[in-house]
């Protein structure tokens, strides 16, 4: 299954500049892509057009096509987008419904509102909290989680919805180490099992484990793409206000004193 | 210049039974650039609430310079600790990003020209100069976060504690955020901020504190406190060194927190 | 919905909803009908307004509040939320109708140029009386339902589930808003915001509280419906519940029951004929 955005361009309501421009991109099965950039730079924009949220609750005009497994979206309304493509956002607290006193009702929050039989829901919501490992937080009340927690819950919930596509915006702002690695795994999970998920994130280290593909944003354009370990490498990612990994940091900075990177492998 | 010292400090919650601070002892000298790391719900912010006024001890005392906090009026505390919070969408309530750095400065009595360059200094060193008639709400969260910076920057507190200072910045913010440190450091001023960005920790700080269920666990240099023999300590709260800590473990060369120390001990070797 | 079926796995599909989930309350009292729970309330409190005098919201609150509280075992609990609730306006009604109620000749207490009269004192125990009723109603009712089990209950009866949200939501989010508000205070604070000087200063230093808080609810809220309709909570049609309260026959016939009487008390009290 794919999702693919061509030349898709967006702007606010509101707006005198368009926050998006020529966005073309593909997210097929199985596979992880990051999305990096500068503040600003539109990553929130990317995540919230690729979900079908804008324009549909955010005010804007958008240009361009959205095809999923090549059928124009456009006239789709979002409780129909939302069974395909679900997308998560930065903070942990407002993702939680607010009206559930269990995990699991959370959980089933997304299946119930599609009105699936009783025990499909039911298993639903096993499976998305036994993919994140979460299982034993079932009955725990929602609100009393820490954040890395919670933003657990919120990608069950996601789950729960069996979507083919997943956009998450900065997961990991929130959280601490502990936190960033439970929702590195879990995106690491769901790309096996066969979803295909957008991510924006500023931490580098987090796209260099599990994105195959990355696009960067500057100024609402893609311009740089392809294969992760290429643009995580790219030396034009410090001008466009990217962080480099670890690995490749340091790897430059051994080269920029004359070592011999080799050297840093043993 | 100040010091501040935590005696025996201990703080429970009122909503809670847990000891959020469990026996906290620490001294912090003037100048000095400090780093408090640990998980969520390990007791950093609740230390630093401390520092100010904002929260009061339940068992022990905070000293600042030597006076006992709760001698000091709310006003006068603030005077002296700058505090900086997390989420700047709570509090920044002014209508321009000129009337919201300027807030805590005038609080503080300061007016006219001593007022003017304390704004215009704050806005220059995070990058939001020539962004005076702004208004706060049209710069995008990361800007408005060093916004939240500037705002307590401008107060020119003798100690400057920044909590969680770099999350959702990109590189330049979290540059800018250095420099915010360093700039500081040169005048004087004690920073003290709370990070889960080991990078940032290693390259920025003088002293690294690790905090665990409202204890000191470690408190060290950062090339002891990413040293070897430190990870365990750093793995039992879900911390990890950084990657130049850990190759040059690997390589037999010591301990090399940073970028810049690795590359230093590859040429001496 | 069409979607990735990879995920299913049969050894799961075995594990119902866990029994947290609408747990029966634990006693009789709690076990009623939310809506059940909800009319007592509500006709407790409005027929305590409309009998007036003392004697009968006096014995309202033993009948009606009193006596479940007591079966619930939330007494005391009861006794301290709806006093904290409501003595800041008990106080304020029972001394402003002892010292200002207009035309009362009997003195009982002179202090400067006001006074307490007998007929005061009356009447500010009356009004106290309707306060500790109303109060008592919505507190028991509060402390014997969770929110959630009384939204369940309306939305299988057929109300909108986003009629039940947004009540809900909105009772969720006052502790939400409290806490906010303590954050900002505590952060403007640190900038020197003096709350504790004259009622100028303080007054002054209401801007930058309550303007983060509300532009931040704002924010929070455009958030939180993205992400609710991202679930598909505006889609039409039924949703799955995963559980309802109990109802029976005999509730449903009390609640309208108690509605009658009530209508019926309303007519003869408008029309005079019991006073």
């Amino acid at each position: 299954m794919t999702l693919t955005l061509q030349a898709v361009g967006y702007r606010y309501a509101g707006a005198d500049q368009p926050s998006l421009l020529e966005i073309d991109l593909e997210l097929r099965d199985g596979e992880v892509v990051g999305v990096a950039g500068a503040s600003e730079a539109g990553k929130t924009t990317l995540c919230l057009v690729a979900s079908g949220l804008a324009p549909r609750t955010v005010g804007g005009r958008i240009r361009g096509t959205i095809l999923l497994d090549g059928e124009n979206v456009d006239a789709w309304p979002m409780h129909r987008l939302s069974g395909r493509i679900a997308m998560g956002f930065q903070n942990p607290s407002t993702q939680l419904s607010q009206v559930t006193g269990t995990v699991f009702e959370e959980v089933a929050f997304g299946p119930m509102n599609f009105g699936l039989p009783h025990d499909d829901v039911v298993a639903r919501t096993w499976q998305a909290l036994h993919t994140l490992r979460i299982d034993d937080l079932a009955e725990r009340n929602p609100q009393r989680l820490s954040g890395g927690q919670q933003q657990l819950v919120a990608m069950a919930g996601l789950l729960a919805l069996r979507p083919s596509h997943l956009v998450l915006d900065e997961p990991t702002a929130q959280l601490d180490p502990a936190g960033t690695r439970l929702v590195a795994d879990a995106i690491a999970a769901l790309a096996a099992d066969g979803a295909s998920i957008l991510v924006a994130e500023q931490k580098t280290d987090l796209l260099a484990e599990v994105a195959i593909r990355m696009v960067v944003l500057a100024e609402g354009r893609v311009v740089l793409q392809g294969p992760a370990a290429d643009v995580l490498d790219d030396a034009r990612l410090i001008e466009l206000g990217v962080s480099a990994p670890s690995a490749v940091r340091l790897r430059r900075a051994a080269e920029a004193a004359g070592i011999d990177p080799e050297r840093l492998r043993d | 210049m100040i010091e501040l010292r935590a005696e025996g400090l201990i703080h429970v919650y009122r909503t809670g039974a847990v000891r959020a601070l469990d026996g906290v002892d620490l001294v912090i000298g003037a100048g000095e650039r400090v780093a408090l790391i640990g998980q969520n719900g390990s007791g950093k912010t609740t230390l630093v609430r401390h520092l100010n006024g904002l929260l009061r001890p339940t068992e022990g005392r905070v000293l600042i310079d030597g006076t006992d906090a709760r001698e000091l009026t709310v006003g006068q505390l603030a005077s002296r600790v700058g505090l900086v919070f997390q989420d700047p969408d709570r509090q920044i309530f002014a209508g321009s990003v000129r009337a919201e750095v300027e807030f805590g400065p005038r609080n503080l009595g300061r007016s006219g020209n001593d007022l003017r360059s304390a704004v215009a200094d704050a806005l220059t060193a995070t990058g939001l100069a020539g962004e005076e008639a702004t208004n706060p709400y049209d710069l995008g969260q990361s800007r408005r976060k060093l916004l939240a910076l500037a705002s307590v920057l401008a107060m020119r507190t003798p100690v400057l504690v920044l909590d969680e200072p770099t999350t959702g910045q990109d590189a330049r913010g979290i540059e800018r955020v250095q420099g915010v440190v360093e700039a500081a450091a040169g005048e004087g001023r004690t920073v003290i901020a709370i990070s889960h960005d080991m990078r940032f920790v290693a390259e920025t700080f003088e002293r690294v504190i690790v905090m665990r269920a409202g204890r000191i666990i470690l408190d060290a240099p950062p090339a002891e406190a990413f040293a070897a023999s430190s990870w365990e300590t750093l793995r039992s709260t879900y911390l990890e060194p950084t990657l130049a800590a850990e190759v040059g473990d690997r390589l037999g060369l010591g301990s090399t927190p940073t970028d810049a120390s690795l590359i230093e001990a590859l040429r001496a070797g | 919905m069409a979607g990735r079926e990879r995920l299913t796995n049969p050894p799961l599909m075995n594990r119902g909803v866990p029994k947290i989930v609408g747990r029966p309350g634990p006693t009789a009292y709690h076990r009623l009908n939310p809506l059940t729970k909800a009319t007592l309330a509500t006709i407790t409190a409005v027929a305590a307004v409309v009998l007036g005098g003392l004697v009968g919201p006096v014995v309202l609150v033993l009948v009606a509040v009193i006596g479940p509280a007591t079966v619930a075992g939330v007494l005391l609990r009861l006794i301290r939320t709806a006093l904290l609730l409501s003595l800041p306006i008990a106080i304020s009604a029972f001394l402003v109708n002892l010292f200002f109620f207009p035309g009362g000749e009997q003195v009982l207490l002179r202090i400067g140029p006001i006074t307490a009269t007998a007929e005061g004192l009356a009447f500010a125990l009356e009004i106290l009386a309707r306060i500790v009723a109303i109060s008592g109603a919505v507190t028991l009712f509060y402390l014997t339902t969770p929110p959630a089990d009384l939204v369940v209950d309306l939305e299988r009866r057929g109300v909108s589930p986003r009629i039940g949200f947004v009540a809900n939501a909105s009772v969720q989010t006052v502790p939400a808003m409290v806490e906010r508000a303590m954050q900002i205070t505590a952060a403007q604070r640190a900038r020197g915001l003096d709350t504790e000087g004259s009622l100028w200063r303080r007054v002054r230093g209401i801007v930058p509280i309550v303007g983060p808080v509300i532009l931040g609810s704002i924010a929070e809220v455009e958030e939180r419906t993205m992400a609710l309709e991202a679930r598909g909570f505006a889609r039409p049609g039924r949703r799955t519940l995963l559980w309802s309260p109990p109802d029976s026959v005999f509730q449903s016939a009390l609640r309208w029951g108690l509605l009658v009487a009530l209508l019926a008390l309303i007519v003869a009290r408008v029309t005079g004929v019991w006073a």
